[in-house]
C-alpha cells in the first residue's frame, strides 16, 4: 500500500532547486535533490563512491570508516530511498532529511526488548534497521517517492 | 602506554569476590561449578526482577572490581550475549570506582550501535572482571550512561537505565576479542570511539588494545572461547531454564567438545543458513530472544494479527534448516518448531523454544536464544586455535 507524500515531489524538487540556487541545500537525503547528494556526503564525513545506473533509478554511493551509504535516486532527480551497511548506523537527521521529526515522533516508543531489528513507519517514511555488533545495517524510504516499477527490496 | 590486558595476580582478589558472591545477596540454590562454569539462567533466579516482560532473556553474574584492588561487587542480571563482544554495565548499578582512560585531552568514550537502531553510550572504563571461578582479568569495559560528558547527535536513541532496557549490563561473548578491532583503530570517524573533554566529545582513534574487550579473551587458560549448554524445554515453554556457561573450548574435561559440526565466521561474525531453498546470512546469538526471519515462499508463517512483531501459524509449523560456514565448509541441520505467539502460556510462562518473528526484510536468519536451548553451542574465539580449530567460528 502506498501513502501519500507530505509534498508532491516536483515542489519539494522545486523548493530543493530554489534552496540550492539561493544558499546551497542546508540539508539533503530522502525527499531531496539528488544534487544535494554532496552535502549528505560532507555532513557524513564521507568519501564518494560513485553512481551506478540500473533500470529506473540510479544509486549513489558513498563511504566513511563507520559505514557505506546507498542513496537511491529517481529517474526525476528525487531521492526515495537510502539503504547502509557497516559497523556503526549513519546519523539518520541527515540521511532522512525533512522526514527526520516524523520518524523520531515514531521511533520515540522504545523498542522492544530482546530485539535486533526494527522497523518505524510513519505516514510517510519507513526505516528499518537490523544486524548486530560489527554487522549493522538498515535501509529507509518514501513508499509515495519510489519510482513505478522499482521493488522495495531493490532498496538494499 | 599501560596495558590494559594485565591480569590480577591476585589470588586474594579472588577470594574476596567469592566471599562477595557467597555473601547472601541472592546466590542461594545455584549449583557449585568448576574453575570456568558460569552459572546462567533463563529467566530465573538471574534475571533480577523483570518477570513477564522479556522473555527468552539469558542471565549470568558477573563481579566487577575497581582495577588493582580487591574491592568488588557482584551484578546480577547481566545479559548473556554472543551476538557482541566486552562488557557493558549500567552506570546505576556500579559501585566500586572504576579507572578512566585517557583519549586526547580527555577520557575514552564509546557509542555502540544495536540492530534496533538502540544504542549505549558512556565512557570506557578499566575493571577488574571475574567470570565464574576464574582469576580476575583487568580488561577496557564501557559503563552506560545516557548522561555522561558531550553526547554526539549520532548516538541517537541511548539506553538510559536497567528498567528500561531489562538487565543491568550486557556480557558479549561472541567470537571476537574486541567490540570494534582494526576499524577503530585505523580511524576516528567510525561513530564508535570519543575522547570527551569539558563536556564535549569528538571522534577518536583507539588502539586496539584500548577498546572495550570479551573478558573471555584475556582469561590466563580457557581463553579460546565459549560453550553455552541450555536444557531442552518444552514445546508449550517454562517458568525459566537453567544452564551453564562453560569458558574455553577443549581446554577441561567439562568443555571438550563432542561431534559437531564447525561453522566458520566470515569478518562480521556470520555464517550461512538455508531454508526451503532460500539462503540468509545468519548469526548465533543469545542476545536475540527469538528466531527472527522471512519465511521463503512456501513457508507460510503469518504475523500476528494483534501483533506484527511475532508469527501466529494457525498450527505449530516444523521446519528444517542447513547452517553451513561462510566459507562453505562445515554443514548442520537444525530442526525447529514455530508455534502462535498468541497461543503461548505467557501468564506463567518465560522460556519458549518455539517463538519466531519476521526479519523485516533483512535477509537474515537470526538464530536466537531458541537455537540455544537443548544443544551445547561452542563459539570459537578469533584467531585462537582449540580441537575444533582456528576461530571465528560457531559450532553445533
Amino acid at each position: 500500500m502506498r501513502s501519500r507524500a507530505k509534498v508532491a515531489p516536483s515542489w519539494r524538487a522545486a523548493l530543493a532547486a530554489a534552496a540550492v540556487a539561493v544558499a546551497g541545500p542546508a540539508s539533503a537525503g530522502l525527499g531531496e535533490r539528488a544534487e544535494a547528494i554532496a552535502v549528505d556526503r560532507r555532513a557524513l564525513q564521507a568519501e564518494p563512491g560513485g553512481a551506478v545506473a540500473h533500470e529506473g533509478y540510479t544509486v549513489e554511493r558513498m563511504a566513511s570508516p563507520g559505514h557505506a551509504v546507498r542513496e537511491f535516486v529517481s529517474p526525476a532527480g528525487v531521492v526515495f530511498g537510502v539503504a547502509w551497511d557497516g559497523i556503526s548506523h549513519p546519523d539518520l537527521s541527515t540521511l532522512l532529511a525533512s522526514y527526520e521529526p516524523e520518524y523520531r515522533r515514531a521511533a520515540a516508543k522504545p523498542s522492544p526488548t530482546g530485539r535486533r531489528r526494527r522497523r518505524v513507519r510513519t505516514d510517510h517514511v519507513v526505516v528499518e534497521t537490523w544486524g548486530h555488533m560489527r554487522s549493522l545495517h538498515g535501509r529507509a524510504y518514501v513508499p509515495a517517492l519510489v519510482p513505478h516499477g522499482v521493488k522495495i527490496d531493490a532498496i538494499r | 602506554m599501560r596495558s590494559v590486558e594485565r591480569r590480577l595476580g591476585a589470588g586474594a582478589v579472588l577470594a574476596a569476590a567469592l566471599a562477595l558472591a557467597c555473601g547472601g545477596d541472592g546466590g542461594g540454590g545455584l549449583p557449585d561449578t568448576g574453575r570456568n562454569v558460569v552459572p546462567v539462567s533463563a529467566d530465573g533466579a538471574l534475571c533480577g526482577g523483570n518477570p513477564g516482560t522479556y522473555v527468552n532473556e539469558p542471565c549470568v553474574r558477573v563481579t566487577v572490581c575497581s582495577p588493582g584492588t580487591q574491592t568488588c561487587q557482584t551484578i546480577d542480571d547481566v545479559l548473556l550475549d554472543t551476538g557482541s563482544f566486552g562488557l557493558r554495565i549500567f552506570k546505576q548499578v556500579l559501585t566500586v570506582p572504576l579507572a578512566s582512560i585517557s583519549a586526547g585531552s580527555g577520557e575514552l568514550a564509546e557509542c555502540v550501535h544495536f540492530g534496533d537502531l538502540s544504542a549505549s553510550w558512556g565512557p570506557v572504563r578499566l575493571a577488574g572482571v571475574i567470570l565464574g571461578g576464574e582469576p580476575a582479568v583487568e580488561v577496557p569495559v564501557h559503563v552506560i550512561d545516557a548522561t555522561f560528558s558531550g553526547r554526539p547527535p549520532s548516538c541517537s536513541n541511548p539506553d538510559t537505565d536497567p528498567a528500561s532496557a531489562g538487565f543491568n549490563g550486557i556480557l558479549g561473548v561472541g567470537a571476537f576479542a574486541e567490540d570494534c578491532g582494526g576499524a577503530c583503530a585505523a580511524s576516528s570517524n567510525t561513530g564508535i570511539y570519543f575522547a570527551c573533554s569539558g563536556g564535549s566529545c569528538s571522534g577518536a582513534a583507539v588502539p586496539v588494545g584500548q577498546q572495550v574487550k570479551n573478558p573471555v579473551a584475556a582469561l590466563p587458560q580457557d581463553n579460546n572461547g565459549v560453550v553455552v549448554k541450555l536444557p531442552s524445554v518444552a514445546a508449550g515453554g517454562a517458568p525459566s531454564a537453567d544452564g551453564t556457561l562453560v569458558l574455553g573450548i577443549g581446554t577441561a574435561q567439562d568443555n571438550a567438545p563432542g561431534a559437531v559440526s564447525v561453522l566458520d565466521l566470515d569478518g562480521s561474525g556470520e555464517f550461512r543458513t538455508s531454508l526451503a531453498g532460500k539462503s540468509f546470512s545468519s548469526f548465533a546469538d543469545t542476545g536475540s530472544n527469538a528466531l527472527f526471519f522471512d519465511p521463503p515462499g512456501g513457508v507460510s508463517l503469518p504475523v500476528c494479527a494483534s501483533n506484527p512483531d511475532w508469527f501466529c501459524p494457525p498450527s505449530a509449523a516444523s521446519l528444517s534448516a542447513t547452517n553451513s560456514g561462510a566459507s562453505g565448509r562445515g554443514s548442520a541441520a537444525v530442526a525447529f518448531q514455530v508455534a502462535s505467539f498468541d497461543q503461548l502460556d505467557k501468564a506463567n510462562n518465560a522460556v519458549f523454544p518455539t517463538l519466531a518473528g519476521p526479519g523485516l526484510g533483512s535477509g537474515e536468519f537470526d538464530w536466537g536464544l531458541p537455537f540455544f536451548l537443548g544443544r551445547a553451542v561452542y563459539v570459537g574465539l578469533e584467531g585462537r586455535s582449540s580441537p575444533l580449530g582456528t576461530g571465528p567460528y560457531v559450532a553445533h
